[in-house]
């Protein structure tokens, strides 16, 4: 048999990983804001360690809201003002949340996962995996049950999609359980959570899905 | 951290290096006779993430958490012992190839490719289209063009990636 030398230790890096990126995508008040409000609790429960960016047009909007909710220390959330499209910097050019999540990274020695927001868009927004290991697309129910019919990219290619408000279907005609089918179908199969943000129901279910994705054991 | 929901067999924080580097042809070629070769196959997408969780051909569950400067590609060696090693291997890539009939033809279905953020090709006069999900959601984007027969689906190809 050949001798088998030199052969490194198998599965130890030696560089700073640095947090793992999961993108929150999704069109205008399907309540990505609410969902990260929520899921910071969860986070924070099992000590993983977060921060924040996210994504307004010419504001800090939804920074401000997350930094007044009191679950993050207000320093840990960035805001990028994207000044355009909102796809633009999460797609086509996301330089400016590449460098605030680099930046973060050199703050925060200690950070295991940095949530990036995207500003509300439609159903064709797309994260670039340039930026995100792993992204969510946020959908409500509010906003049609016809949604997942439409079959926008964002609803097809996320990683794990979002039906929130689902306390609101008996107040707009919707049928939950159609809906959620339909989101199953079109997707093959992929995960789909339903969740009331408000009330957060089965937001741990969705932190759940980000931690065995792309979280490690340190 | 609070434990993730299951703990993966393989924790892989740094490539070893590449099944065509000299120092590592043999050993793998080696390995390969005794069936000590595993893979863990990806999409070409997917080659950008620098964490993801994957299961290899042989059931091994793999966590992937690399720095943010050291990108996966296809021979990649995630992991070695003295008799077994997971080598990433990249899915031959699918392309949907497009024929226009004519330059304004050409001309709309540009347009629609842009418009829709495909990732293109071109080959001769035709526009290829790499393939994220199934051919006819793709097809069900520009109806008209195809309907109409200003655009004609050519048989789709494979290309390595």
């Amino acid at each position: 048999m050949d001798t088998i030398d030199n052969i490194p230790a198998a599965e130890t890096g030696t560089k700073p990983l640095g947090a793992a990126r999961v993108g929150i995508g999704g069109p205008v008040g399907s309540g990505k804001t609410a969902l990260i409000e929520q899921l910071l609790v969860h986070l924070a429960k099992r000590s993983i360690s977060t921060a924040v960016i996210t994504n307004d047009l010419v504001t800090a909007e939804d920074a401000e809201r997350l930094r007044k909710g009191g679950a993050i220390d207000p320093a840990r959330v960035l805001a990028v003002e994207a000044g355009a499209c909102p796809h633009t910097v999460i797609r086509e050019d996301p330089t400016l949340n590449i460098i605030a999540a680099d930046q973060l990274d050199r703050l925060y020695r200690d950070l295991e996962l940095t949530i990036i927001e995207s500003g509300g868009d439609n159903l064709a927004s797309t994260f670039s995996l340039d930026l995100v290991d792993w992204w969510i697309f946020v959908i409500d129910v509010a906003g049609g049950d016809d949604i997942p019919r439409k079959r926008g990219p964002g609803v097809l290619q996320c990683d794990l999609l979002v039906v929130n408000k689902v306390d609101l279907a008996p107040h707009v005609g919707v049928d939950l359980g159609r809906m959620l089918e339909e989101a199953r179908s079109v997707r093959d199969g992929r995960p789909v959570v339903a969740t009331n943000c408000r009330s957060g129901e089965n937001v741990a279910a969705v932190a759940d899905a980000i931690a065995e994705a792309v979280l490690v054991a340190r | 951290m609070g434990a993730t929901s299951s703990s993966p067999d393989h924790t892989i924080t740094g490539i070893l290096g590449s099944r065509l580097d000299p120092q590592w042809h043999d050993r793998l070629h080696h390995m390969e006779h005794h069936g000590g070769i595993d893979l863990v196959r990806l999409d070409t997408r997917d080659l950008s993430r620098r964490r993801l969780r994957v299961t290899s051909e042989s059931g091994a569950d793999c966590m992937i958490a690399l720095a943010r400067d050291e990108p996966l590609f296809d021979g990649a060696v995630l992991f070695a012992d003295e008799a077994h090693a997971i080598v990433l291997k990249v899915n031959l890539e699918r392309w949907l190839r497009l024929r226009p009939t004519s330059a304004e033809d050409a001309l709309a279905l540009g347009y629609a490719a842009g418009n829709l953020h495909w990732r293109v090709r071109f080959r001769g006069k035709d526009l290829e289209v790499a393939m994220e999900g199934p051919e006819q959601g793709y097809l069900d984007r520009i109806p008209d063009l195809i309907e109409s027969g200003a655009v004609i689906v050519v048989a789709e190809e494979t290309s390595s990636a």
